[in-house]
Order: structure tokens, then sequence, then C-alpha cells
């Protein structure tokens, strides 16, 4: 299984949303990381077949997806990041609907409705209105509908907006099992999404994809870029407003930074390994959401 | 597919405003066509007597006069009438005209007063508006010559420059007028007339359901499940096909609710009485050989195909407009400005486009001789309406399926 992006250019009038994307994607797990705006949503939806490109076309298995059609959409699996349902249908109903939709027979969408809404914590409360459920359970709820077909190509958009710490490492966990043999593409701004369990790192920046690479080599681009110091609390406030700052612990009465910079930011500051968090705010510049990561239960 | 169009059914009638917009569109329908029940009132010698009493009692004095109108029973008819003026007990003066007052009104001319008119207005010249005098002036040396004056006036009707018909126009009318069966037979038949003259009211109801499948693709736009659908296999397929089958089957169904309750109340009402009756004893010149039944029976199919097409329309402009309230301005105008146009008295441009709007369409043009020449084919207003709305839905269909195919669910 291949999906070739070709070219893949989209605007919006003369705003450009995606920018000459080149990619050869296969099954494995994809995380696409990009600050809001990057381009992330559009280059998925053009993918899902949903969103015609300006330029250049979607290849999948040696054919163009234009003329694919449904038998293009059987292997899709989508989560949209502005999950849209029905407040007047049950989880179940909504499930048997768009299972119909996927063209399940009724059998097997009974069957799948049952399994995916237990694996997403949904069984107990599968026949109350979707209209009464929390932002956590809708979000399980559409995680739920994507993998009704069992699809080969599961996209995924900001899957893990609205959910807490603990239902979002269980949605880590379910997505990574899932994605064996699929080719799952996962977007998100928020790096500990991605950070365990992506196979390969996309890097999305103003419509572009600024870095393509696989999880253990991706951070290589910013080696001797990541410095580390103790520093007392009076001087952290001077560093976080002048350096792009990762973390801020504190330890004792001084504080602990983590600082990605070209160069030595400081004397006394060395050089640690680069994880994704640092790469992703080298190119973003900007603070990075790390939910959900022990090791910077301290980020700011 | 089935399932598909059972969940979309689901998704139109789960809606609270569903049943809030039905509900009330119910209520209304059952008070406009209720107004004519409450409202109805007979006079009598004694005094006047209002609603289901006053129609038992009307019912009871007409029903006396369900005769075959043959020539010897209207000139007798007619006789006896002019016979009344002979005694001046009889007869009262306003200023204007005479006319017959007392015990000769209440006992002669009151119970059978709507045959007198009907009779009375067959003498009419085209154009003429006269009263129940006119039976005075009908010479009877020669018989009442009924008929023969009913053709004449058809032919004047059929003649009468303004129209501006063609010879194979004429000819059209002419024969389908040769179809109506004489001598008419005449009796009680206020059920079928009142549901014949307020038909129209029935554009509410068709405005109600249009106003609830408005969102049916618009509302997937703007709920952000467009994207959900579009991506799924039989999304730019059969899930449409289960959309537009929904949308018609609540379309019908519910319509046909309130077909039930606006021919319900008057024909519970007022009675089935007449159903068989020509619509000749409403109007002689309708040249249509219709009975009452035959003619309500059109009027409805007629709305139906109104219906159909409105529900196609909208589906059509839910596609492509993506925001439920556009589509619903431009469905008010569509269905309510023609309200606010009437006919002219020639023919023209004008007239023949209103005709075939969609209010204009759920009233029955019996009398007024409209027509359409293609070539040499000529088709009258009714089986043209029934032609154009049926073409206008299944013309929509396939615009509404590529409006929902080719939308770009964009963020």
């Amino acid at each position: 299984m291949e999906l070739r992006l070709e070219n893949l250019s989209k605007y919006y009038s003369s705003k450009c949303a995606v920018d000459q994307v080149n990619l050869t994607l296969v099954p494995g797990l994809y995380g696409l990381l990009g600050a809001n705006g990057a381009g992330k949503t559009t280059l998925m939806r053009m993918i899902c077949g949903i969103l015609k490109p300006t330029l250049g076309r979607i290849i999948f298995n040696g054919q163009p997806i234009a003329g694919l059609g449904e038998q293009y959409y059987s292997h899709l699996g989508y989560l949209p990041q502005d999950f849209g349902y029905y407040p007047d249908f049950t989880a179940r109903e909504f499930m048997l609907y768009m299972a119909a939709v996927k063209g399940l027979d009724q059998q097997n969408a009974k069957a799948r409705t049952d399994t995916l809404l237990r694996l997403v914590n949904l069984s107990n409360v599968a026949d109350k209105k979707i209209k009464t459920y929390s932002g956590g359970m809708l979000q399980r709820l559409g995680i739920a509908q994507a993998m009704l077909n069992d699809p080969s190509i599961l996209i995924l958009d900001e899957p893990t907006a609205g959910l807490d710490p603990k239902e979002r490492v269980r949605f880590r966990n379910l997505i990574s099992d899932l994605a064996k043999d699929k080719m799952v593409i996962l977007s998100t701004h928020i790096v500990s999404d991605v950070s365990y369990i992506a196979d390969t790192i996309l890097l999305m920046k103003q419509g572009r994809i600024l870095l393509h690479g696989p999880m253990s080599t991706v951070t290589d681009s910013i080696k001797g870029k990541v410095w580390e110091a103790l520093v007392y609390a009076t001087e952290a406030d001077l560093y976080s407003r002048c350096f792009a700052v990762v973390n801020l612990r504190h330890e004792n009465n001084m504080v602990r930074l983590r600082i990605v910079h070209d160069t030595a930011p400081f004397s006394g500051a060395y050089n640690v390994e680069p994880s994704l968090e640092d790469l992703f705010l080298y190119h973003f510049g900007e603070t990075v959401a790390l939910e959900g990561s022990p090791e910077h239960a301290d980020i700011v | 597919m089935l399932t598909l169009c059972k969940y979309e059914f689901l998704k139109i009638v789960r809606k609270k405003s569903t049943l809030i917009v039905m509900g009330i569109s119910l209520l209304i329908t059952t008070l406009l066509f209720g107004l004519p029940i409450s409202q109805h009132q007979v006079y009598y010698q004694e005094g006047m007597i209002p609603g289901l009493a006053g129609i038992a009692y009307e019912k009871e004095q007409t029903t006396k006069y369900t005769v075959l109108l043959s020539e010897d029973y209207i000139a007798n008819t007619i006789n006896e009438f002019q016979k009344l003026f002979d005694d001046p007990e009889n007869v009262g003066y306003d200023g204007n005209e005479e006319f017959i007052i007392g015990d000769a009104y209440w006992q002669y001319v009151a119970p059978q007063e709507k045959l007198l008119m009907m009779i009375a207005a067959n003498y009419n010249q085209p154009g003429e508006y006269t009263g129940i005098n006119k039976l005075r002036d009908v010479d009877l040396t020669a018989g009442a010559n009924f008929y023969q004056t009913r053709e004449s006036k058809i032919y004047a009707l059929l003649t009468t420059p303004s129209r501006r018909l063609s010879d194979e126009q004429k000819s059209f009318w002419l024969k389908m007028n040769s179809k109506v069966a004489t001598p008419f037979g005449y009796g009680y038949c206020e059920g079928w007339k009142t549901l014949l003259t307020s038909t129209e009211l029935l554009v509410l109801a068709i405005f109600a359901i249009c106003i609830v499948v408005t969102p049916v693709f618009a509302g997937e736009y703007q709920a952000g499940t467009d994207a959900l659908l579009l991506s799924a296999k039989y999304g730019k397929t059969k899930l449409i096909s289960a959309k537009v089958a929904a949308v018609f089957i609540f379309g019908l169904l519910t319509f046909t609710l309130h077909v039930l309750v606006a021919c319900g109340l008057p024909l519970w009402s007022f009675g089935l009485d007449g159903w068989d009756l020509p619509v000749q004893i409403v109007n002689t010149s309708i040249p249509y050989p219709f009975t009452f039944l035959q003619a309500v029976m059109v009027n409805v199919a007629i709305i139906y195909c109104v219906l159909l097409a409105l529900l196609s329309l909208t589906m059509c402009l839910s596609a492509s407009m993506k925001n439920s309230y556009l589509v619903l301005g431009v469905l008010t105008a569509v269905v309510f400005l023609p309200v606010f146009l009437s006919p002219t008295d020639t023919a023209g441009i004008y007239n023949t486009i209103l005709f075939l709007l969609p209010y204009r369409s759920t009233m029955l043009e019996l009398n007024k001789y409209i027509s359409y020449q293609f070539g040499s084919v000529v088709i009258d207003v009714h089986m043209l309406r029934i032609i154009l709305y049926v073409v206008f839905t299944v013309l929509l269909l396939p615009l509404t399926r590529s409006s929902f195919r080719r939308h770009q669910a964009a963020e």
C-alpha cells in the first residue's frame, strides 16, 4: 500500500495553505506536527478526498484518487478536527448510521459498533443521546467512528483535543495497537501525542513539509542546539525573555532551564540530547504544549 | 440503502424543531379548514342557525332539490320564479331593483337560492354579473334553452379577443366541452365546493414541510458532519439517494396528514354528498367534464406535484447554498411573492407565467380557459402544471447530487 502526494498545493484566493507537498506514505504511524494554521487540516482533507487540491495530485497504489471513488473511500477512516455529530442520535445510532454510510452490512455494523464503543469506553452510555456527552466522550466517539470500517488509511486530525491526560494515554496506546499494517496520519500540535508512538515525523510550517524523517533521526538536525543550565530564580526570568525556553524546573532555590538556541546562550549552559519538543520549539519559536509528558511536568 | 434511508428519516423527525413546525402547521391547517364550518351561517324565516346545526338544516332543505336539470325542469323553475313577481305582495323594492320578499322568498326562493343563482348566471353574457333577477328576463316561449345558451356563451367566451386563443386552442376547449354530459345532475355538494375554494391554503403546509427539510444538506455543512460523510464510502453516492428518498417520504407522509385534515374537516361536516355531481353546477361555463370528486383529485394531484418540486428545489438549494437561512429566504420568495400577484384580464406572458407559479398552481382554474400551445399541441393549465412540476422535480435531483458531491469540506 502506498499513498503518494505529488506537488500538492492548495490556495484560498491568494493565500497558500499547502505549498507543493511531495510525500510517499507507506503503512506506519505518521505524526504530522505543526502549529495552528500550518496547513495540517487542509493537507489531511485533501488526502481524504473532500477538498480539491489547487495543484498536484494524490496517487493511491498507482492510481489518482480522483478517479477511484468508492474504492478509495472504503480504505479511509477520518476523524476531522471539529468532529460534527447529530445531537439527537444516541452513540449507537450514530455508529450504525456511519457504518451504513461506510458500506458495512447490518450484522457487521452491529458487531463493530459494540466492539469499538467498548474499546473507547462508551459502552455504558451507548444508548444516551450524543448531546449529553462531554467533549472527551465526543472525541472518543469520533475516534470509534473513524475505525468502523477497519480502514487501511486512518487520518486523525487533532484527535486528542478535549481528552484528559488519562484518556490521552489510553488513546495513544489504542492508536499504537491499531496502526499495525495500517497507514495512520495523526496531526497534532501537542508533541507528546506522537513522540511515543510515531514511526515517522512530518513537521509542517506555512504549508510546507519542513522536516520528514524517522522518529529516531528527526531530531538530529538540531543536535548541539539544545542547552540546559542551572540558574538563580532572578536570572531565570531574564533568560526566559531572551531565549526560547522549552522547560523551566525549580530545584531548591535554583531553576533548571532548557533552552533551544544555535549557540550557547550563556556561560555555564551545557549541551543535551535534543527531543521532539525541542525540535518543535526550534522551528515554531513558541512554547510547546507537552501535556502528559512526565519528564516535563513543570513546563511553562 | 434502506438503513441509510431509515437514519436519514430519523435525522429529520428526531429534531425538536421538526415536531414544533409540523405541530404548528397542522394546527393552522385545522383552523383554516375548520373556519368555513364554524363560520357557516344559514338564514331561515325565524333567524339564523350557525355551525353544524346550520349545515344540517341547509342540507335537509337542499336535498329536496336533488334533481336532473332537464330543459323542462329548468323552464318550470324559471316560470315559477317569474310568476312570483305577478303578486305585488311578494315583491319588494330597494330603490334600485325589485326582489322577492316575505313568505314567497322563504318558501320558494331561499331553499333553492343557489340553484336559482346558478341557472340565472347561465343566462348572463360573458363579463356580465347579475343576480337572481336575471331569471325575470329569460324568454320561455321556446323553452328554457338552458344548454343551448350555455354552448353559445362558451363559444362567446372562447372568441373574446382579449383571450387571444388560437384556432387550435378554441378547438381544444370545444372538444373538451363536448365531453360534458347533459343534462346536469343537481344536489347538495357544499363539502366539495368548500374544499375546491380553499385548497390553496395547503401552500402553508408545503412551506412548513420545506422549512423542516431545509437543513438536509446545508445542515451537514453547518454541523461539520460533511467531512465525515463525504470521506465515507457511500458519502457521495448512496447517501445522497437516501437523503432524497427520506425527504420525499417525510414530505409525502406529513403532507398527506395535512391533506387528510384539510379534506376531512369539510367533508365530515358537510358530508360526502355531491361527489358524483358535475362541477358545472357551480359555474355552467366550466368546460371540464369533471365531477366534484374528480376535480378535487386533480387539484390534490397538482398540489402533490408542487410539493415534490418544492422539496426538490429545497434540496437543491440546501446542497448548494451551505446555509439553511439563505435557503429559507429563497423559498419564502418563491412561495409567497406570487400570493400578492393577481392575474390580469388580458392574456400575455404575465398571466402565462403567473398561472404556473407554485401558489397559483394550488388553485384549480376551471372556468378561465387557460391553455398553452406548443406547435400544434395544446395543453390546458392543469396538465401543464403536472408536467412542469414533475419535470422540475426530476431535473433538480441531479443538480442536488452534483452540488453535494462537489462540495468542498473546507475548514
